[in-house]
């Protein structure tokens, strides 16, 4: 098994670094906390700009990304493409309301067929890469498990998004660590140290360790080669953090205070990429299925989207969270 | 990726060395902030002990660097991290000798003074070893703190501090009390609580027990 999704790095002919899609993974949001309404509209705002966007609905098991774009729910969706009913994305992709908007929806499928395999999820990926688009938004749903993980660490960004409530606060510390935990373990070359970091990913764990830094301690003690590798691939974890729902300045300060917590805790740089204001209309535009920023681009809100939509279109390309260059370490070939 | 102690005050603060006094005091607040009592921010990831450390690190980061002849010597002692090795002499001389020419005909200019030592010359931390008196009161200065401020930090009477500095053993209550205050102390200076407070307990259960056999054996 190969380092999670790292393959798909090979760019097809035709397309140079310059003009390959930037691929956007937006997490950590379980449950109500405003993820598929900020992955919505900050699509929709992009592509009011020019640029050509797509989103794909991740989350099967909660598909919401068509509602909110008010296309009528799909006949096939992702859902045909993981289960091998449907081998080409491109046949996937739906039109939306809006010029340069596309969307590959999820419908609510069972269980069975929820979760991609390895393979599967490489090839998604490779598809996705050749797509004529400036953005695509991966919209991961509620999820934690390693499907979202590698889907928020291929990305050229990772966004986690959170409430000022300590149960967002919570799901995204949860997320991360998850993220975190999985990209240092990918880099690890040797066993041992491999079972060390899934060790530590148990809070209770025996070994006592219960923050990165008592993990990387350890790993130093047993390979001082593997802890260089692990403080390397510390740096190159660069999650983006947006606080939804704003109503006061305390709230828009939490966006500091993470970033300074994922420093001193997980030891990693983020950047706290602005807020969004909770907005009274926001319901009503999910309810006429149509997003906030096309709706009412008056309100504040959609003013804090576009500064964050500006803040993406101008990022320039350097690694970010899983890296969408990570540095390539000779594998094994196990998991 | 640094552990606590291993930080600089800038490094706790989250700021540049360079930082002004503005930028200073608004890191300051922010740390207040985020790493309080029932911060949203820490929530599920650091309990109570963690976030009272870093406190205990934030306000004496922000103790040394808001005052500027603090953050001078501080400053100093972080950069050359091994003065102590050198006697204060050498500093002077050093101090002289690196003072540019004036210019023929030019008004002499009064000579800077020489910097002054940080500490007393010291023996250079090791990493293990025996945490005494001495050595607290070492990593006190080093962080550029006087007794007092580490009193208001811990909330420990002053005069407890000093005894524990001097190992004034038999003036210091119960062992129970004085490890308590050697972590609190340790913790404020950016040394290891548990690590000290087990040595610097040590020290003092062997002497303390030494007196005893001492007065046994006097009476006698």
């Amino acid at each position: 098994m190969t380092a999670g999704l790292e393959e798909r790095n090979q760019l097809p002919p035709g397309r140079s670094e310059a003009t390959r899609a930037r691929m956007i993974a937006v997490g950590g949001g379980k449950g109500g906390v405003g993820q598929s309404f900020l992955v919505v509209n900050l699509a929709t705002a992009l592509a009011r700009q020019g640029h050509r966007v797509v989103v794909v609905d991740v989350d099967l098991e909660g598909a919401n990304l068509h509602t909110c774009l008010g296309v009528p729910p799909p006949l096939t969706s992702l859902a045909d493409f993981v289960a091998q009913r449907e081998e080409d994305l491109g046949k996937l992709v739906l039109d939306t309301p809006f010029p340069n908007l596309q969307l590959i929806a999820a419908t609510h499928s069972n269980l069975a067929t929820a979760h991609p395999s390895h393979s599967r999820r490489i090839r998604m990926v490779r598809q996705l890469r050749l797509m004529p688009a400036d953005f695509i938004f991966l919209d991961l749903g509620a999820g934690t498990d390693s499907t979202v993980m590698d889907y928020f660490l291929i990305g050229d960004d990772g966004i986690v998004v959170m409430a000022p409530e300590p149960t967002s606060v919570e799901n995204a510390y949860s997320f991360l660590r998850a993220a975190f935990y999985r990209r240092l373990r990918l880099a690890m070359v040797s066993h041992g140290v491999r079972q060390l970091v899934t060790q530590a990913m148990d809070m209770r764990n025996e070994r006592g360790i219960r923050t990165p830094h008592d993990l990387l301690r350890e790993i130093q003690k047993l390979d001082p080669d593997e802890g260089s590798r692990f403080v390397a691939t510390v740096r190159t974890f660069r999650p983006r953090i947006v606080i939804n729902a704003v109503r006061s300045a305390d709230d828009i300060k939490l966006g500091f205070a993470a970033r300074s917590v994922c420093r001193k805790y997980f030891g990693i740089e983020s950047e706290y990429l602005g807020y969004v204001n909770w907005d009274e209309t926001a319901r009503q535009c999910v309810v006429a299925r149509r997003p906030l920023v096309e709706v009412h681009p008056e309100r504040d809100a959609a003013r804090y989207i576009g500064r964050i939509a500006q803040k993406l279109s101008g990022a320039a390309r350097r690694p970010a969270p899983g890296g969408a260059a990570p540095q390539r370490y000779p594998n094994p070939g196990l998991r | 990726m640094k552990s606590l102690i291993e930080q600089s005050h800038y490094e706790i603060l989250e700021i540049s060395r360079d930082a002004g006094l503005e930028e200073i005091e608004r890191a300051y607040r922010l740390a207040r902030m985020t790493y309080g009592n029932d911060s949203l921010a820490t929530y599920s990831v650091l309990d109570a002990d963690d976030t009272q450390a870093i406190l205990e690190r934030v306000e004496c980061a922000y103790r040394v660097l808001s005052d500027d002849a603090s953050r001078r010597a501080y400053d100093r002692f972080i950069a050359g991290d091994a003065p102590s090795e050198r006697p204060p002499a050498a500093d002077a001389e050093r101090a002289e000798a690196a003072a540019p020419e004036p210019p023929p005909g030019a008004a002499v200019e009064p000579q800077p003074p020489a910097p002054e030592p940080l500490a007393p010359a010291a023996a250079p931390e090791e990493d293990s070893g025996e945490f005494d008196g001495k050595r607290l009161r070492r990593a006190r200065m080093r962080c550029g703190v006087d007794v007092d401020q580490i009193a208001s930090i811990t909330r420990i009477n002053p005069v407890y501090l000093t005894l524990l500095e001097d190992e004034r053993f038999d003036q210091l209550p119960a062992s129970v009390y004085v490890r308590g205050f050697v972590a609190a102390y340790a913790r404020c200076v950016g040394l290891d609580p548990e690590l000290v407070a087990n040595s610097y307990m040590a020290r003092l259960e062997g002497i303390r027990s030494a007196q005893r056999r001492g007065w046994l054996l006097g009476r006698r």
